[in-house]
């Protein structure tokens, strides 16, 4: 007799894996397109960084006529969350789960969060500007709504940069990693460049509906986009699945932390990250005013100038993911791009004087060049320096410091040029004296990074770091998934038995 | 038939704690998007109300 039953499981099995958002089998060799869709994430990051810190904060303050430093403290809310960067990481690399999942719920949330914020964020903004019925409400409802929308945005991409970034770490051999880093830095700036366009051509002729389909929009986009690059790239592990279940104490984040910075060099990795990260920080926001008061450019040429600066940023993850494809050593290459932001604020402050537009762009080129080699750099070394089980911790420190420094440097390069723009003695000067204060600062801050970066040199050309070792030293990782055959679906279960 | 045993591998390709897991995702994801759109309902009802 024909056994229905048996015919209709071997079916289900059959159809269930396609459907279900596992990667098959963990694989030796990812092929780049399954990369370039796993970057996608960093894509969403980009449009969001853009919508609040562009786009968001001029439409609040011109349309919504929103008091600027109420703007200025929603606008920054979503940084408050990056030094919980470290603690994300950290969770997910300790994650139990019975699927031998550690970032995909991660991922998964941080979507969730971001969407959510921009779900409710048009509406907040109306609410906070008073917009309609909303005179009548209650301060604290806009005030709140809007706070909560910017920290969950915030919260969402902070949790999905970091996660993200270790997923992709997990899912290549340590000899890929450049070119994963310089993918995503790409993506990442692909992502602000296009949105920024978007953004600018979507809301030229500003309406509150407008402006309720693009934020909203931005929504349904950042979890489309988080989906097609998450689906299938975590594979299941039943092997690690088990381990983690069996494990007695949890793992405590100061111990794991304690462990992190105890290896050689990565408190002075963490500094020097810090100080490069604010000083290429400032560098952004003051250029455009920069070019606009002091050299007389007009808007196109400001915003070209941004073009510029992102050009070299391009060309800086370019060369760096060649040279470290090829074996080259992250941190030479980082100590090499704060050596070349050094010079390029130095041709910047000279075009000050001389009113040279050909060095200032030069200049800006430069700066743009040497922050991509230490972005790259940087965030390489930390890959290659965090032991398997720690990557989500290192990334998520990496990220933290990075992402607080850049912020901070970013507010307190506005705060300084006004600081001494106020200055009664500032009205005899000459009025680049507030923009130059701030560069010089930028180039003192890239020199002190440099020194710093300087004894790190012996460390991180370790020859005693080749692949071998390296594979004998992570003994739970891929190669362990590999040699079990049973963690992929098309062979489900360590214990096949007979469905009766 | 043994549904107790907790490594069996029903024919989704899960284990029951495997499938508890999915499931406490959908869950999960629910609640937060239920709070979400009540949220955004209440904040469109004080900027443009309907309910007269």
């Amino acid at each position: 007799m024909f056994d229905y039953k048996t015919f209709a499981y071997s079916k289900l099995r059959g159809i269930a894996p396609r459907y279900l958002p596992f990667a098959d089998v963990a694989t030796e060799e990812v092929p780049l397109s399954r990369l370039l869709r796993l970057s996608l994430f960093q894509v969403t990051v980009g449009m969001a960084l853009v919508l609040m810190v562009g786009t968001l904060n001029r439409v609040m303050i011109v349309e919504l006529a929103v008091p600027a430093s109420l703007v200025a403290v929603m606008v920054s809310l979503p940084l408050l969350f990056a030094p919980f960067r470290a603690l994300i990481g950290f969770r997910s690399d300790s994650f139990v789960s019975a699927l031998g999942w550690r970032r995909v719920p991660f991922i998964w949330k941080g979507t969730m969060w971001q969407f959510g914020g921009f779900a409710i964020m048009p509406f907040a903004l109306l609410v906070l500007s008073g917009y309609g019925e909303a005179v009548d409400a209650p301060r604290w409802l806009g005030l709140g709504s809007a706070a909560l929308s910017f920290l969950l945005v915030g919260a969402g991409l902070h949790t999905v940069q970091t996660v993200g970034l270790a997923l992709a770490t997990d899912l290549v051999a340590e000899e890929d990693q450049p070119k994963v880093v310089g993918l995503m830095y790409v993506m990442l700036l692909l992502g602000m460049v296009g949105a920024a366009f978007a953004y600018g051509a979507l809301l030229e002729t500003y309406t509150p509906g407008r402006l309720i389909q693009v934020i909203q929009g931005t929504a349904v986009v950042t979890i489309a986009l988080n989906l097609a690059a998450l689906w299938r790239q975590e594979p299941r592990d039943r092997v690690r699945a088990q381990a983690m279940l069996e494990r007695r104490e949890t793992p405590q984040f100061a111990d794991s932390w304690r462990a992190l910075t105890a290896l050689d060099g990565a408190i002075r990795l963490l500094v020097v990250i810090g100080l490069g990260a604010f000083a290429f920080g400032m560098a952004d926001v003051l250029l455009e005013p920069f070019g606009g008061q002091i050299l007389s450019m007009s808007v196109a040429e400001t915003t070209r100038l941004t073009a510029v600066l992102a050009g070299g940023s391009f060309l800086g993850f370019a060369i760096a993911s060649r040279v470290l494809g090829q074996g080259g050593d992250p941190l030479r290459l980082a100590r090499t791009g704060a050596l070349i932001g050094v010079p390029g604020f130095g041709a910047i402050i000279l075009a000050a004087g001389s009113g040279d537009l050909v060095l200032f762009v030069a200049g800006v080129f430069a700066v743009g060049f040497g922050a991509g080699l230490f972005g790259h750099g940087t965030l390489t070394a930390t890959m290659r320096r965090a032991p398997k089980e720690q990557i989500g911790l290192a990334l998520g420190a990496w990220g933290a410091v990075q992402a607080t420094a850049a912020g901070i440097g970013v507010a307190l390069g506005g705060i300084l040029r006004d600081i001494v723009l106020a200055l009664p003695a500032s009205r005899a000067l000459d009025p680049a004296t507030p923009y130059l204060t701030v560069f010089t600062l930028e180039a003192v801050v890239l020199l002190m990074a440099l020194i710093v970066a300087w004894p790190l040199r012996a460390l991180d050309g370790r020859p005693g770091r080749s692949k071998s070792s390296l594979k004998a030293l992570t003994p739970m990782s891929r190669p362990a998934s590999r040699s079990e055959p049973d963690t992929g679906l098309s062979n489900p279960g360590p214990r096949p038995q007979e469905v009766s | 038939m043994s549904t107790n045993d907790p490594d069996k591998v029903w024919p989704t390709g899960l284990t029951l704690r495997e499938a508890e897991e999915v499931h406490s995702y959908l869950i999960d994801g629910t609640r937060v998007f239920g709070v979400i759109a009540l949220l955004a309902h209440v904040l469109v009802a004080v900027t443009t109300p309907w309910l007269g």
